[in-house]
């Protein structure tokens, strides 16, 4: 597993103090962390918090990292994972404390679907689903990650990861089918 | 690996998408047996993946600013002066600060000779300033140090 790691040399390079590797890693992570971090949460500027303490705490981690069961990818996913859930659980604390609700600004289905607006739906129906849910469909749809690597970021079986995943869409599907070719 | 199942085939595709490549490896043969089987059944599935595939890319997350970059940079190890190549280092940071002061110490006595001493306090700043200048990077570096 260790061989077959992308990061590793990088990884190592970044803990002698190489700047050419910090850049390096930073350029290959931070666009994927902030696709993980934004679609998790739906905020690009809390996004980008969550993307920035991942970074410190991989700087950190590079000087004792050794490769073993799991990718430097992987520990990443589980780190910004574990900031945005964080974030959502004092989100929601807030919540119960009497904030207003946040309220779907989507337009009305009948009405032309601009690229934003399609976007702004999307996060929407992304954000109404279970955080479990939301967790499965980004790791496994937007970053790409096997249904082996997706279920250990997120510690479930394999089995347990699809019926999220299932779940998800479903629900994606009923939220956003005036949207899709007939 | 046996024969796949139109039922398990709908199930992958509702779980994974219209991509098969994203299918778990271990059932995409049977998967793509099935397609060669079934082709029309198999197309109207992966179709309707597809539709909802192709909504949900349409969203596109905010890219990372060049702030967010700069901040995380700022933040990353730096290369650590060992051996041979920091003794020459620091003995070139302090002939150069030595020589600095010891600029900035001729010039306050020439300036303070000359005008009596009106400028004395603006050179001795000067030649602090440059000291400052030198010592901020590694002063950063330690405390980036100390919070890690």
């Amino acid at each position: 597993m260790a061989a077959s790691d992308p990061d590793e040399s990088l990884v190592r390079r970044v803990a002698s103090g190489d700047p050419a590797a910090v850049r390096a890693l930073a350029a290959r992570k931070l666009p994927r962390l902030m696709s993980l971090a934004h679609r998790m949460l739906g905020e690009a500027a809390e996004a980008e918090d969550v993307v920035q303490e991942t970074m410190i705490r991989a700087w950190r981690q590079a000087p004792s990292w050794t490769p073993g069961a799991a990718r430097f990818d992987t520990w990443l996913h589980r780190v910004a994972l574990n900031l945005c859930y964080d974030r959502l659980r004092r989100r929601r604390e807030v919540a119960l404390e009497g904030a207003p609700e946040q309220t779907d600004d989507g337009p009305a289905p009948d009405r032309g679907l601009e690229a934003a607006d399609v976007g702004r739906r999307v996060s929407a129906a992304l954000q109404a689903l279970p955080d479990r849910q939301r967790e499965a469909v980004t790791l496994c749809h937007y970053q790409d990650l096997t249904n082996i690597e997706a279920a250990a970021v997120m510690g479930v079986s394999v089995e347990a990861l699809e019926s999220l995943l299932s779940r998800g869409r479903r629900a994606l599907r009923a939220a956003l089918s005036d949207m899709m070719e007939p | 690996m046996g024969e796949m199942t139109p039922e398990r085939f709908e199930e992958l595709a509702e779980a994974y998408g219209g991509e098969t490549a994203r299918w778990p490896q271990a059932e995409r043969e049977a998967a793509a047996a099935l397609m060669a089987g079934r082709p029309g059944f198999a197309q109207a599935v992966l179709a309707r993946a597809d539709a909802l595939d192709e909504v949900l890319d349409a969203w596109r997350p905010a890219p990372a600013s060049a702030a967010l970059l700069e901040r995380v940079l700022a933040e990353a190890p730096r290369r650590r002066t060992t051996g041979l190549a920091a003794w020459i280092w620091r003995g070139a940071v302090g002939a150069g600060l030595a020589g600095a002061c010891a600029a900035g110490l001729l010039m306050g006595v020439s300036l303070s000779t000359a005008s009596g001493g009106g400028h004395t306090t603006d050179t001795l700043s000067a030649a602090m300033g440059a000291y400052d200048g030198d010592t901020t990077a590694p002063l950063n570096t330690s405390a980036i140090g100390a919070a890690a």
